[in-house]
């Protein structure tokens, strides 16, 4: 707050307010080609002029669309879940390295995260498919009885999910790593304490924070997932997003891929909404 | 020291980080390879080496035309977004006005709305617009998703710009677009490259939006890639997946030498 009094101090109130012009065309912009589209969802979602909940009531009493909400939330919760506990260790072993070899040991988190989700999903099928080298390496050992399905079904999905989301959880958990004082690890050392107790004591707790941020971040981004469930998953496990693209392209009933759509607007707003609390810089996972 | 390094605790976590770095590194260790088969059927590891599936990729087929309207979206998308996303960031950062948090959380708010909510209000929208499958469209559109992300770079940039050389520019005479002309954007250009950077790969890898906006003739690369891979998992994938590693590669490689000098 004082600093924020400063800089009006500095400058004058009428110098600062007028630069706010040049915010003017980003928001138009956002206005017509962000908001506007959003806008048309609601209104067709209640089956335009009409004003129908029917749409609604669907998403509810409609076996398939039950299912379909249920599996979001099941394979989002679990590739979450996955996405922690692969992220944790990486983020707790670059946190540990000097500035240096951190900075070259990231590339090996920012070159997947950067990398389009197609390539990983076309390795992915590739890699567990049924003549891929997962079965190839399965059937030299172990002979031809050893060949798994690991392709289309709920396993491939959770396996992609979770790869593409692992990068953004390493960078909040090692946000919060790395906002730690080091002063404090070294007085408990000091006095005494040793590795496991420093870990679970003061380590782990204070970067909870930043574990959560990156659940957090891991469902909202999970729940709208559509191309690793459609490229990877099995054709009876579709999550919301596929069925939306079943609605737009198969049965053209717009009225329910919209009403689909805010529901799941809704509930993954929700959780940024949570996020927004627990770190308010963290919505944006690409910004260390 | 070393000592220390060996303890259990540290040699358990360094192992599982090792498997998790293993993990992400998987696609590509597992492409590059594949992508230098002589044949038309997939295999790992490739018999011999060859540039077979490169020049299917770069010669035949539609890949290229693909590839061509990809490149034109992405730079269309880099120009329009760094036009909105600079300018809104400078304004941001350098001035006071009624409501501005409420404003940033709304231009910010379109990178955590599922892509497929917003693929389907600009299937409508730009239906309606009589835009949709053209080149004007996916600009349109990828730039809407390119903008937060520029903003968030460009508002972290002009926290390293020295605000009390603007100021001292002012109080010298310099009007406020000579202070930006003069001042603002030379000491911003690295953090500006980084954002169109940015917005370039984001365009060039949207796939949701573009799967449901674009055209028989404005199929883009990651458009024809989906297709690809849920209709025929074709082995030329392996060349383009190759190649798109090599970009992003490349784009991360371009960013960290534009932080290290900032």
């Amino acid at each position: 707050m004082a600093d924020h009094l400063r800089r009006r101090g500095a400058a004058g109130w009428g110098w600062r307010g007028s630069l706010a012009v040049f915010v003017i065309p980003a928001a138009l912009y956002m206005g017509a080609a962000f908001l506007l589209p959003l806008l048309m969802v609601a209104y067709t979602s209640v089956g335009g002029s009409s004003f129908t909940s029917a749409h609604y009531a669907e998403l509810v009493s409609r076996p398939l669309y039950v299912t379909v909400l249920w599996n979001t939330l099941q394979i989002s919760a679990f590739s979450t879940l996955a996405t922690v506990l692969v992220a944790y260790p990486i983020a707790y072993h670059l946190a540990r390295q000097p500035p240096r070899r951190r900075a070259l040991l990231l590339i090996l988190v920012l070159l997947p995260f950067w990398t389009s989700i197609l390539v990983k999903s076309f390795a992915f099928t590739v890699l567990l498919g049924q003549d891929g080298a997962i079965n190839m390496i399965l059937t030299a050992v172990f002979g031809e009885g050893a060949r798994v399905k690991l392709l289309f079904n709920r396993p491939a999905v959770l396996i992609g999910m979770t790869h593409y989301l692992v990068p953004f959880a390493v960078f909040s958990i090692l946000a919060s790593l790395l906002a730690q004082n080091p002063e404090l690890r070294r007085a408990a050392e000091i006095m005494g304490a040793g590795r496991w107790r420093i870990f679970f004591t003061l380590t782990l707790p204070l970067s909870l924070p930043g574990v959560l941020a990156g659940a957090l971040l891991s469902m909202i981004l999970s729940m709208g997932m559509f191309v690793t469930p459609a490229l990877l998953g099995g054709r009876g496990d579709l999550m919301v997003s596929n069925l939306v693209d079943f609605h737009v392209r198969e049965t053209l009933d717009w009225n329910a891929a919209s009403a689909l759509a805010i529901c799941l607007i809704v509930v993954t707003g929700l959780f940024a909404a949570l996020l927004s609390r627990v770190r308010p810089g963290q919505l944006l996972g690409r910004e260390i | 020291m070393a000592r220390r390094r060996s303890s259990p605790l540290s040699l358990a976590a360094a192992g599982a980080a090792w498997l998790g770095y293993a993990f992400l590194a998987l696609p590509s260790l597992i492409i590059i390879p594949m992508s230098f088969s002589n044949s038309d059927e997939l295999s790992f590891p490739p018999h011999s080496i060859s540039l077979y599936l490169y020049d299917k990729y770069f010669f035949e087929s539609n890949w290229m035309a693909a590839t061509l309207e990809s490149l034109e979206v992405a730079t269309g998308t880099a120009i329009l977004s760094l036009l909105l996303g600079v300018g809104a960031a400078y304004g941001l950062s350098r001035a006071e006005f009624p409501a501005k948090r409420l404003i940033t959380m709304f231009l910010l708010s379109p990178a955590f709305v599922p892509a497929i909510v917003l693929a389907l209000g600009l299937y409508l929208y730009l239906g309606v617009a009589h835009l949709s499958g053209t080149t004007t469209g996916l600009i349109i559109s990828h730039t809407l998703v390119a903008v937060p992300f520029v903003i968030v770079t460009a508002m972290a940039g002009l926290r390293h710009v020295d605000r009390h050389l603007e100021i001292a520019a002012n109080v010298m005479g310099a009007g406020r677009l000579l202070v930006l002309r003069r001042i603002t954007l030379p000491l911003l250009r690295p953090t500006i490259l980084a954002a169109a950077l940015f917005a370039f790969l984001i365009s060039f890898d949207e796939v949701v939006i573009s799967y449901f906006i674009a055209g028989v003739r404005t199929q883009t690369l990651p458009v024809k890639m989906y297709s690809a891979i849920h209709w025929e998992i074709s082995p030329v994938l392996a060349a383009v997946s190759t190649l798109l590693t090599l970009l992003s590669l490349g784009i991360c490689f371009v960013v960290a030498l534009v932080r290290k000098d900032r």
